[in-house]
């Protein structure tokens, strides 16, 4: 399936980096987010033919970088963390507030108008979309919030910021459930499906002084909130990355930062002992899921290119696009893959959503 | 050999007594710079007493993301500008603690520097002077510690926390090796060779036996070599004796809160000692600046050690009396793009980025020069390398007009040609 799959639009949205993407429930409307706080949902046609999808709606709220998209399975929310401080809860069935004109291609109209000497870029017009505030605005956390997971039902959430505060929540009633800080900033976290267990990465950034980045991983308790495997002294690097199997017994880890190669680290969520590594990507990994069935482990990183691996044989089964030329030219910072897994979007530094079709 | 010391503490405490020679030596037979012009200069100095310390940030701090911020525009990152006590100076929300002493600091915005890489940017941001190979310019600290250091101290007039990458800022350079800067960890802590492995007593003696047989063996040969390395000896005993300045330990528990609890915190507290103690100048160095990539979460973690280190220095500095007669530089080799690569990081930038000074002899809560608006260029009064040292020694009360001769040549303290940023001057 996923060897074969192929690019299927481009969607331009040139006002910023494309640093977070979701789809939304079991369907093909796609969010995502960028380094200004903006959100904007695109519902994909059916087929990958055609010119490329408009966005329809903007979400309104953020004023910073969004960090992480996530969708509750029913597709009736959407949770965005930014470096706003907050976590938004958008309402997917709320009417808009409004609509505004947006431009997507600004840098493009630019480009055009300069070639043809002319100083000011061609006008609108650009693209309509509805415009709609946050049904919640969580204030849970005092810094940037790096981290967000979610549990198998959506009820349960997991966030982590830079300060090093991790809050367990309920989506509900967006009230936590548990809080506890670590050393370092809580770069990825995952909770598990069942919201048994979390994973979380510390990292304090000074990277050119490797004694005070205190890094760690850990695998948390959550019923007790100990620590229940300290991963540590394995990985002597910065996870940025990391993601819980569907049926919760395999936890996933990505090795970010300007690495020459950043590898993919599977570990039992029992046991903590690793199970097996991935290739993996030149420059470092930026995202990481499993497919809804398991089987697959899907990565973004450094190099501009979404690879695809088989979780039992560890062999990369595809890799999606091209690399730019490695860590000096750009780097994809997210992925999301649709439950059917025929979907897949990744977003894109140059302010581009690549949207695959499988 | 002890079994319990390593092969190495054995040969650093040899490199640190063969520096310590060379200091002394130079003090015989090294010191080529014929400090004719500048003797009186640096007694009148010296009157004065003002002391340095530089806050150098290796790699180079990004001036967008820091004092000079840019809100609104594509280059912004993600850091917001918080209000300070000081109308029109802004500064970064993650330097809430230096934020407090705005009145305190006189922000250039418009340097306009010649070395865009690091060795050649460590060079003149030490110097004053483009490296030069036929000339070895001397560094800052050296300069401060000929013509504002005690001329008799057991203490070194110049010392350097950490520091400089690269080896270093080009030393004492043509001022002799008299001048050196003693060079110590970043935290300010002495290496465990410099504990003496004999009773006082009996070091004493030990002492007092060997300069009684070298002056003994002085009447036979005169020679300077001879003469040198006697001083070399003295010099590093004096040490020894003065070394309880560097253990900070009794009092680091009462400060820890004051500058945090890091490496660079403990190194401002140590600077705040030694200058208390009469060292005239002190480099404290931080790490990290260099962000190519990754520029935000880099630089808002290193901001994070800076705030409590700088402000706590100020602060204590102040509650001494030591601030008015102290001047504090906050710089690096270069300043960061305004634009942001691919990388997520910023690169070097020479062409409109900041130093700050604060205390002895300047003029607190003040913004001097400008870039424009979206950081890309100087817009108002640019300044040299040269205009900054120049200004740099104004304020500490040496004459950037200066002369010292290397052979036949005039070398002046600052360029020749710069400029003396008097706005800045108290």
């Amino acid at each position: 399936m996923f060897d074969k799959a192929t690019l299927a639009w481009t969607l331009p949205w040139q006002d910023d980096w494309v640093t977070a993407v979701t789809f939304i429930g079991n369907t093909r409307k796609l969010a995502a987010g960028n380094r200004k706080g903006q959100i904007l949902l695109w519902d994909l046609p059916e087929k990958p033919s055609g010119d490329a999808p408009v966005p329809v709606r903007r979400l309104d709220g953020h004023t910073n970088e969004v960090t992480r998209l996530l969708s509750t399975p029913d597709g009736k929310y959407l949770i965005s963390a930014s470096y706003d401080h907050s976590i938004r809860i958008w309402d997917m069935e709320a009417k808009p507030a409004g609509n505004e004109e947006i431009i997507l291609d600004a840098r493009t109209r630019a480009e055009v108008a300069k070639k043809a000497g002319s100083k000011a870029p061609p006008p609108a017009p650009g693209v309509k979309v509805d415009v709609q505030p946050a049904e919640r605005v969580v204030a849970l956390h005092k810094e940037w919030v790096l981290g967000l997971s979610m549990s198998r039902d959506g009820a349960t959430l997991l966030s982590g910021d830079d300060a090093g505060e991790v809050v367990l929540w309920n989506r509900a009633e967006a009230k936590e459930t548990r809080r506890w800080r670590i050393k370092g900033w809580a770069f990825a976290v995952a909770v598990s499906p069942d919201a048994q267990l979390a994973l979380v990465s510390e990292r304090f950034p000074l990277v050119f002084t490797p004694a005070d980045q205190r890094n760690a991983v850990k695998i948390w308790d959550l019923t007790t909130g100990q620590v229940k495997h300290d991963l540590s002294a394995q990985f002597k690097m910065y996870i940025g990355s990391a993601a819980f199997s569907p049926d919760g017994k395999q936890v996933v880890i990505g090795h970010a930062g300007e690495t020459e190669r950043g590898k993919l680290f599977l570990i039992d969520a029992e046991t903590g002992k690793k199970v097996r590594e991935y290739a993996g990507h030149m420059g470092g990994i930026t995202d990481v899921q499993f497919s809804a069935d398991g089987k697959f482990l899907l990565s973004t990183g450094r190099d501009t290119v979404v690879r695809v691996w088989n979780v039992e044989d560890t062999k990369q089964v595809a890799e999606l696009g091209k690399s730019r030329g490695g860590q000096f030219k750009d780097f994809l910072h997210a992925l999301a893959l649709t439950e059917d897994q025929r979907w897949l979007a990744a977003g894109d530094m140059v302010g581009q959503v690549l949207v695959y079709s499988a | 050999m002890n079994p319990l010391c390593k092969p190495v503490e054995h040969i650093n405490r040899r490199a640190f007594l063969k520096g310590t020679l060379a200091t002394a030596a130079g003090g015989a037979f090294l010191n080529f710079g014929s400090l004719f012009n500048s003797d009186s200069i640096a007694a009148e100095a010296k009157k004065l007493g003002k002391k340095c310390i530089l806050l150098w940030m290796n790699g180079g701090a990004s001036q967008i993301d820091t004092f000079d911020m840019k809100p609104g525009t594509d280059n912004a990152g993600p850091f917001r500008p918080i209000n300070t006590k000081v109308s029109g100076m802004p500064v970064c929300e993650y330097l809430p603690k230096v934020a407090q002493h705005a009145d305190k600091l006189a922000v250039i915005r418009s340097m306009k520097t010649s070395e865009p890489d690091h060795p050649g940017g460590i060079m003149s941001m030490h110097t004053g002077y483009r490296p030069a190979v036929n000339v070895p310019y001397p560094e800052i600290g050296a300069m401060v510690a000929k013509f504002n250091g005690p001329a008799d101290s057991d203490l070194p007039s110049c010392v350097h926390l950490g520091g400089a990458g690269y080896g270093g800022g080009g030393g004492a350079g043509f001022l002799g090796p008299k001048f050196q800067p003693f060079s110590v960890g970043r935290d300010g802590r002495l290496p465990s060779f410099t504990t003496p492995y004999l009773k006082a007593d009996s070091e004493q003696r030990r002492n007092d036996l060997l300069r009684f047989m070298e002056q003994d063996a002085a009447k036979e040969s005169s020679a300077e070599p001879f003469e040198a390395h006697r001083l070399a000896k003295e010099k590093a005993w004096r040490l020894l004796q003065a070394k309880g300045v560097f253990d900070a330990s009794q009092e680091w528990p009462k400060y820890r809160d004051l500058y945090g609890d890091t490496e660079f915190g403990r190194g401002c507290m140590m600077a705040r000692r030694l200058i208390e103690a009469g060292v005239a100048f002190v480099e404290v160095g931080q790490e990290n600046y260099d962000s190519h990539a990754d520029n935000f979460t880099v630089h808002k973690a290193t901001l994070s050690v800076l705030d409590p280190g700088w402000s706590g220095l100020m602060t204590d500095l102040k509650d001494r009396g030591l601030l008015d007669d102290t001047l504090i530089i906050w710089m690096g080799e270069v300043g960061r793009t305004p634009q942001i690569n691919n990388r997520v990081g910023r690169d070097h930038y020479i062409n409109g980025w900041t130093v700050v000074l604060a205390g002895g002899g300047t003029k607190g809560g003040m913004v001097y020069g400008a870039t424009n608006a979206n950081g890309v260029g100087v817009k108002d009064d640019p300044v040299s390398e040269g205009d900054l040292f120049a200004t740099i020694f104004t304020a500490l009360g040496i004459n950037p007009r200066a002369k010292h001769y290397v052979g036949p040549r005039p070398i002046t303290a600052a360029p020749e040609k710069s400029k003396v940023v008097k706005e800045v001057l108290a």
